[in-house]
């Protein structure tokens, strides 16, 4: 029972992780209405950032994220001002750009390290937490927890406050929201850069945990992807749950079947949910079918 | 009489261009590596070690009355390995020398095939490289068997009497990656300790990129395991090992196969857990004289020109490689394939004549049968060589073995 209480655990500390990855990319897949393929490679240069951080100046990954968020912040600003803006009247193109800036990320990323696999020194993933025999990272433990707050700071963001709501409306009808007075080209700047904030913060928590290397953004956009499917487009609580889901789905499933099939669930799901219940669990229902629609 | 003196005056001022012309001709070694993508860093350290040889050969006036040049060529696919060899066959290639990704090497030596150059391979693992029976292939350097053999005989010889146990009835965990590399050393590791006595109680395989490895860390924990084995890549390892310390998994040996012998683990885990967790990968320079001669003399050399020590271990194998492929060449006169291989089929070098503790002797499929991987141990954050017996330093002991 022991084994049982562990994977549960570990299941949703793995959640925490795809959650906090897809809340971003499913914000920016809500509102802009692009499938940000790069989502992964701004996490992987949070980590990296982190690792600068903490390797110069000694500065720790859970300080070092409120300087990554905001220069991950800027830097959505500029790839949606700079990339993605003059390209507003071509969606498709818009998503080759993304894919575009996802290889140049890993490249540069690449030619600066040499690939040499860097990691934060072992102090910050030290620290596990027993309970009756269930044991619990720390720094995971973090990361669960700042998915969770991040999700309900954001949805109440979302529904509270004036860029919120015009972020909603957008989501809902950007012509009539253009009409309402909602500048539609700042949201789009805005949830942009909101998302790759998010990245920011993802990639700070999870530098402590992983090895880091050019190419470990793709490791959780693939799940990422699945999560915002299952979750539902646009919806941050969605991307929650549908985070939480994936990581419970997979731990079981590695345990219980086989670690080698683990990865075949995400794109089990992915197709399931797309057959049964294209609008996701919490998506709003025919969203899914304005995805490439005219955007200016 | 002028006709004749015109003819000789002729056919002397060829035969001079032409000798002329043989005498600055380098030879040209065409080094396939991944020196851009994500694993260029090693791509680099191999090539850096056929550069050392080839610095040493040149310093004694090169090879057969030529100088020796190395053209890199950047592959870290099967498709570009093909590209790499026509690029460099372009550039006067006479001879292919690469590289540790099997699929690469693979690719590259039937594209020089087609050149009829000789692939000389000194640091891919798989197995089938050397099976093929391809006509210009020749592998100086351990393949994925002896990487198991090496992890079996340790297990035998080093492991269990650290532990005081025997090893019939030793409980064995083998862990690895779920590609065709990982897979198939972990399937020989099976049979070899089955064959040993001991007893394997679980075999696991993961995906490197996976984001959790509680599920394959708490498989092996179920199993009480005494001796944990791990073949894969850094990734996975580090993350194996973190989870293994955060679950409370702490088999008395842990023993890793391939990697986890580089800074990149030891910054992961620091130098505390990793004391006493031993490491089955290529022959390190601090192995002793007699053991691997002139493995003192390629650490100077390699500080001296790159101004650090060596990243990995894999540039001394690569090193010796390509000693061996200089030796075979002056042997034959030539830089012919058939003739190469001739030479090299008659080489009969013993154990400990290289500084990796390589001898020379090719098997009818010319994969050296006297190249072996050696055993080190992570002791207080540095890496110290262990087994066999005689490449350790007289006064290298094993620590924290059964670990605590």
């Amino acid at each position: 029972m022991e084994i049982f209480f562990n994977i549960l655990l570990s299941g949703i500390l793995l959640g925490g992780i795809y959650s906090l990855v897809s809340i971003g990319l499913n914000l920016i897949f809500g509102v802009v209405r692009i499938v940000n393929f790069a989502q992964g490679e701004l996490v992987m240069l949070a980590m990296y950032a982190t690792f600068f951080c903490f390797a110069k100046f000694g500065i720790g990954p859970y300080y070092a994220v409120f300087l990554v968020a905001p220069l991950m912040f800027v830097v959505g600003l500029a790839i949606q001002r700079i990339v993605l803006q003059p390209l507003q009247s071509e969606p498709m193109m818009q998503i080759f750009a993304t894919f575009g800036l996802l290889i140049l990320f890993e490249n540069s990323v690449l030619a600066i390290t040499r690939g040499e696999g860097y990691s934060l020194a072992g102090t910050y993933s030290r620290a596990v937490i027993d309970i009756f025999g269930l044991k619990a990272s720390v720094s995971r433990l973090i990361v669960f927890l700042a998915a969770t707050a991040i999700a309900i700071a954001l949805t109440l963001f979302l529904q509270r406050t004036m860029a919120g709501k015009a972020i909603r409306a957008v989501i809902q009808d950007r012509h009539s929201a253009r009409l309402m007075g909602i500048n539609v080209s700042r949201t789009y700047l805005l949830t942009f850069a909101l998302g790759s904030a998010l990245a920011g913060v993802a990639g700070a928590l999870l530098a402590p945990i992983y090895t880091l290397s050019p190419y470990i953004g793709g490791n959780f956009i693939l799940a990422a992807f699945a999560v915002v499917v299952l979750g539902g487009l646009g919806s941050v609580p969605g991307a929650y749950v549908g985070g939480l889901a994936v990581g419970l789905m997979e731990a079981f499933a590695g345990y219980y079947v086989d670690p080698a099939l683990k990865q075949a669930i995400w794109f089990i799901i992915f197709v399931v949910v797309l057959v049964l219940r294209p609008s996701g669990l919490m998506g709003q229902v025919g969203a899914e079918e304005v995805g490439l629609r005219e955007q200016n | 009489m002028t006709y004749r003196a015109g003819l000789l005056g002729a056919a002397l001022g060829i035969s001079m261009l032409a000798t002329g012309a043989l005498a600055q001709e380098p030879i040209r070694i065409g080094a396939i590596n991944p020196y851009s993508g994500p694993v260029a860093l090693y791509g680099d350290e191999v090539a850096r070690g056929y550069q050392l040889a080839i610095d040493e050969a040149n310093a004694k006036g090169g090879v057969i009355g030529r100088k020796v040049e190395l053209l890199r060529g950047d592959a870290s696919n099967p498709q570009q390995g093909i590209a790499a060899v026509e690029k460099l066959v372009s550039d006067k290639a006479d001879i292919f020398v690469g590289t540790y990704i099997s699929a690469v090497s693979n690719a590259a030596s039937d594209a020089a095939m087609r050149y009829s150059k000789l692939y000389w391979d000194t640091n891919a693992l798989a197995a089938d490289l050397t099976e093929r029976g391809l006509p210009n292939f020749v592998r100086s350097g351990p393949y994925a068997a002896n990487f198991a053999e090496v992890s079996a005989n340790a297990t035998r010889e080093l492991l269990a009497p650290a532990l005081g146990k025997p090893v019939k009835g030793l409980k064995v965990w083998i862990e690895s990656e779920d590609s065709i590399y990982g897979t198939s050393i972990a399937k020989r590791q099976k049979e070899l300790l089955e064959k040993d006595g001991a007893t394997v109680v679980g075999i696991g395989a993961h995906n490197f990129r996976a984001n959790d490895l509680t599920d394959s860390v708490l498989r092996a924990k179920a199993a009480a395991p005494d001796v944990w084995i791990n073949t894969g890549y850094v990734p996975d390892g580090n993350l194996l090992l973190r989870t293994m310390r955060d679950q409370g998994f702490a088999p008395q040996a842990v023993l890793l196969v391939g990697t986890g012998d580089t800074f990149e683990t030891l910054d992961a885990l620091g130098a505390e857990y990793l004391q006493g967790i031993t490491v089955v990968g290529y022959p390190r320079p601090d192995q002793t004289e007699s053991y691997g001669p002139g493995a003192a003399t390629y650490l100077a050399a390699y500080k001296k020109k790159y101004e650090r020590d060596p990243i990995a271990p894999q540039g001394m194998t690569a090193y010796v490689g390509v000693k061996i492929l200089l030796e075979a060449i002056a042997a034959a006169g030539s830089v012919e394939v058939e003739k190469i291989r001739a030479a090299a089929a008659k080489m009969d070098k013993p154990t400990k004549s290289y500084a990796t503790g390589f001898g020379v002797k090719f098997d009818d499929k010319f994969q050296n049968t006297r190249a072996v991987p050696t055993v080190v141990q992570w002791q207080s954050g540095k890496i110290v060589t262990v087994y066999p017996k005689e490449a350790a330093q007289p006064d290298v002991k094993l620590v924290n073995l059964p670990r605590k």
